[in-house]
């Protein structure tokens, strides 16, 4: 039982971290080799993609998706999609996507003359499903070991959910506490009363057939 | 605008269950707290009548006011949040 406690806990927290990492924002430094754009047939892996311009029909099966293709500090490839989250979730009220495309594409630039951006995204890369980060913000910055800002937001969230947590946690030990632990007590009480009452009357049973036996044998 | 009043009518049912669950909640804190101060002063008067006067004044504290920072906060947030993914 304890096992299974365990695993549920483990679960509970592997799922709330994979969602805190999904959404919450991050900056890369890279380097943008090039923009485009790519029409996408939505299959398994449409919850990993957001919606259509602010304004468009959202009813397609398809549509096109600007992309943005980056080379990292690291010297990896990332390729981030340019999606408007709309009014919808996550929460980032994005609506320039056409104007972040074309932020992007004037930081362009190549390996030979670098010019090294930040840009702040949202989402993971995944190579199975085909799923991208969405980029939300893109600024130039000085070079490749330019600092990233600090995530103040991300602290702010973070810290507003553990004391939401915490809360949590302080409301349902009390009510433990008052309801569940004296209603537990009572239970086992009357459990005991039971037994009891019922160990009783077997033992009057038992006496009452005893009376048919041979002295000798009671 | 669909997605846009989707947003709004849901998100003002979630604040309006807050609101009235916050309000409802700060009430039976002060009442609660009326009821002490009623013993320590002494027991100045009727119990029922002072906890009364107590309680309408709270209507028009601020603190029953800032209530209304249920709906102000998350609205601002989004305003914010808008501009600084948008315009900044």
């Amino acid at each position: 039982m304890a096992y299974v406690k365990w695993a549920f806990w483990i679960v509970c927290l592997v799922l709330l971290v994979a969602f805190f990492h999904y959404t919450l924002p991050q900056t890369d430094i890279a380097r943008v080799t090039d923009t485009y754009e790519k029409r996408i047939d939505f299959g398994e892996n449409s919850i990993f993609w957001a919606a259509p311009d602010a304004g468009n029909a959202d009813t397609l099966n398809n549509r096109d998706v600007f992309f943005i293709q980056a080379v990292r500090t690291n010297g990896r490839v990332m390729v981030y999609r340019n999606e408007d989250t709309g009014w919808g979730w996550p929460p980032y009220f994005k609506f320039d996507t056409s104007n972040l495309q074309a932020e992007a594409s004037d930081l362009k630039s190549t390996a030979e003359a670098p010019k090294w951006v930040a840009i702040r995204h949202y989402g993971w890369r995944n190579e199975f499903l085909s799923i991208f980060p969405n980029a939300v913000g893109v600024w130039g910055v000085s070079g490749p070991d330019a600092s990233k800002p600090v995530p103040w937001l991300n602290i702010a969230i973070l810290g507003a959910f553990a004391i939401f947590l915490l809360g949590i946690r302080a409301v349902w030990r009390r009510f433990k506490v008052r309801q569940i632990d004296p209603m537990v007590e009572d239970i086992g009480e009357g459990l005991d009363a039971a037994g009891h009452a019922v160990a009783s009357k077997r033992g009057r049973i038992r006496a009452w057939l005893d009376t048919w036996k041979p002295k000798h044998k009671r | 605008m669909v997605a846009f009043a989707r947003l709004a009518i849901f998100g003002f049912i979630a604040l309006t269950i807050i609101y009235f669950c916050l309000s409802i909640y700060s009430r039976s804190v002060r009442k609660g707290k009326l009821e002490e101060w009623w013993e320590e002063e002494g027991q100045p008067g009727d119990r029922e009548e002072y906890i009364a006067a107590g309680l309408r004044e709270y209507e028009g504290s601020l603190r029953r006011k800032l209530i209304w920072g249920v709906y102000v906060v998350p609205i601002m947030a989004i305003a914010a949040i808008i501009y600084f993914t948008n315009f900044h």
